[in-house]
């Protein structure tokens, strides 16, 4: 009987320190806010939980909780508006109207409660963004060295005969550069960014050309040759600096479409403040240089000062972002539907 | 608490009530039918929902039930094409699994030696190990342009243009061959190996050639095999997602992939929900087809 008695309080012991060990965080947890965020994975996925957020959580005394898995939107859409499964939605531009317009995003911030907007590029809170853009990269050309090609200086040098079959696009429907690039078309070949008709011809004129889905693969297509010349974002080329890689990026005369990195904030977040902590925070000129520095992207605050090899290329000066061109997001998601169907029309063979 | 008691020596004084019988069989049964309704029946359900409404009542108080998800998707021939395009996809690849993996796995049924089976099913089953999009990029650096037998083939002079070996339905069947066969051969094998051999050697002894005796005594025996692993090929490559999207390129348009991108990029769940509804009817339609005239096949065996 003593035995049994000294075993079962030596269990019940035990049981209460493994109890208290277990809890313990979900203890903390429960004292402390939780921050729910949409990030990116790859490089800036590992910049960003390697050392960004843990240094927001340890000055905000809170916990991040990142989501890297894409699709962001349709989790945001199949969640209650009042309570939302983000609390800041990061994503390109044309999915953030898209999200403005069922009313799933705030469509402004103010400088009040996100003080760095003071110190941003006019593009990054313009009319034509929603919340704020934090980062930007620049859609332009990107071209092998070794194929005896002349550094591109204009859209229409992609559509030069003797690329047929090694120039590089995307599928329309499912990336915002093929997008961008699609309404590029129409301005230099017909009246505008809305003349989808022009648009549509210009795009049968590059015909045959390798499609991919996301810029990874071009990145891909380029380095194994695949693509001698094609869309893409200035990051996808500077990242492979250093490596030796016959690859550059040119930026065409007629302007080069930006991909801004929004950041916007959810009508129904429980920690708003937080929210707006965590945009300002992203904007402040050191994190924006680590960020910057790590995978290539422009920053938004005017008083990030960059190291040599990236103020030659990225886009931080008032001249340069003057080259940046904001799209119609709206409009084109309007017309989405009409304009996926089309294209997959026009490049089924 | 005194009603309780009250009536408690009134309970007591009936006869106990007849337990409802539950077989052992359901208990086992239960678990798999509750993830069958939990995984399957419900979110289904919500899907076929969400093709019929307007907009996600999640987000959206003021939806109403619409057609016109449907109308758009019979509206347009760019989505009926899908439709073919993703059934004959399915078809061929179902065909071409069959060929290759029948031999296979009537060689292994037939296996006496141990180690050889054990060999052989390893190999077979060693594929499955590594993720599809892992095979699928394999086969892409074999066929894309600077793959290697485009590479091979131009440096050995035998063409100056690459051959369009992906980017195509070609390359797509034959990566989909490739991930789907293993399930072929694995079903076919269990079946032929409980075929007696003896009854084939017995038709062998009544003067039935080699050829004769498989036809008319192991084929037909094997048809549920056929049929089980054909089913299982063709629902895996109707719905192939990862395989049709990097082998095909544009040439290639499938209702998986139409359906990815309106949830995806589009974010339109009533669409996709309809897409989704559309694929498993005709599916259904297709195997029920199948599933009967393969019936019959067998069912005329058996009455000779």
């Amino acid at each position: 009987m003593t035995k049994r008695t000294i075993s079962r309080r030596t269990v019940m012991q035990v049981g209460a320190a493994a109890a208290a060990t277990f809890a313990a965080p979900a203890i903390l947890h429960a004292q402390t806010a939780t921050l729910k965020i949409t990030t990116w994975g790859g490089k800036w996925g590992e910049i960003m939980k390697g050392s960004v957020l843990p240094a927001f959580e340890k000055e905000h005394k809170c916990s991040v909780s990142a989501d890297q898995a894409f699709p962001f939107v349709p989790k945001l859409q199949a969640s209650p508006k009042k309570d939302p499964i983000y609390d800041v939605l990061h994503t390109n531009s044309n999915e953030q109207w898209k999200c403005l317009v069922e009313g799933l995003v705030e469509p402004k911030l103010d400088t009040k409660k996100v003080p760095n907007l003071a110190d941003v590029y006019p593009y990054a809170i313009s009319e034509s963004i929603v919340g704020v853009s934090i980062f930007t990269s620049a859609i332009g050309l990107g071209y092998r060295t070794d194929k005896g090609l002349a550094k591109p200086t204009s859209w229409k040098d992609l559509a030069d005969p003797k690329l047929a079959g090694m120039r590089g696009g995307y599928l329309i429907p499912v990336n915002s550069l093929g997008q961008a690039h699609l309404m590029m078309l129409g301005k230099i070949y017909g009246k505008g960014f809305q003349d989808l008709d022009a648009a549509y011809k210009a795009l049968e004129q590059l015909k045959p050309i390798k499609l991919f889905d996301f810029t990874g693969q071009m990145e891909k297509a380029f380095l194994s040759a695949e693509v001698s010349m094609g869309v893409i974002h200035d990051s996808g080329i500077y990242r492979y600096d250093g490596q030796n890689q016959p690859i550059d990026f040119a930026i065409p005369k007629e302007g080069v479409p930006a991909l801004e990195q929004v950041l916007s904030v959810t009508p129904g977040s429980k920690v708003k403040e937080l929210a707006y902590a965590y945009i300002n925070y992203m904007l402040r000129p050191d994190v924006q240089k680590q960020l910057a520095e790590g995978v290539w992207y422009s920053p938004s605050n005017k008083k990030v000062n960059l190291d040599a090899k990236y103020d030659a290329r990225l886009f931080n000066t008032p001249e340069k972002v003057a080259q940046l061109i904001q799209m119609p997001w709206k409009w084109y998601n309007e017309r989405k539907d009409d304009i996926d169907t089309r294209v997959a029309r026009i490049l089924k063979s | 608490m005194a009603s309780t008691a009250d009536t408690a020596p009134l309970l007591a004084a009936l006869p106990a009530p007849p337990r409802a019988r539950v077989s052992p069989v359901a208990w086992l049964v239960g678990p798999a039918l509750l993830l069958f309704v939990v995984f399957f029946v419900l979110p289904f359900g919500a899907m076929a929902l969400l093709s019929f409404l307007s907009g996600n009542p999640a987000s959206n108080p003021n939806v109403y039930f619409t057609t016109r998800h449907y109308e758009r998707l019979v509206g347009d021939s760019l989505y009926v094409e899908a439709l073919v395009a993703t059934l004959r996809i399915g078809f061929v690849t179902t065909i071409v699994s069959l060929l290759v993996g029948y031999p296979l796995a009537h060689w292994m049924a037939r296996m006496h030696s141990r180690l050889g089976h054990a060999a052989l099913l390893m190999a077979v089953i060693a594929p499955m190990l590594t993720g599809i999009v892992v095979r699928t990029f394999a086969w892409m650096t074999l066929l894309q342009d600077r793959g290697v037998i485009n590479t091979t083939l131009m440096a050995w002079g035998w063409t100056d243009q690459p051959v369009k070996l992906m980017y195509n339905e070609f390359g797509t069947i034959v990566a989909l061959v490739h991930i789907y066969v293993p399930f072929m051969v694995l079903t076919l094998t269990g079946v032929i190996g409980r075929i007696d051999e003896r009854l084939e050697q017995a038709a062998r002894s009544l003067g039935a050639g080699r050829l004769r005796a498989f036809y008319e005594v192991t084929l037909p025996l094997s048809l549920p095999g056929i049929m089980a692993g054909s089913l299982l090929v063709f629902a895996l490559s109707i719905s192939a997602y990862v395989t049709p999207f990097l082998m095909g390129g544009t040439d290639v348009l499938t209702l998986p992939m139409l359906i990815y991108q309106q949830v995806s990029s589009s974010f339109n769940l009533g669409f996709a929900g309809a897409l989704g509804v559309v694929l498993l009817a005709v599916s259904l339609i297709v195997v029920i087809a199948y599933n009967h005239v393969l019936g019959r096949f067998a069912g005329a065996e058996k009455m000779a």
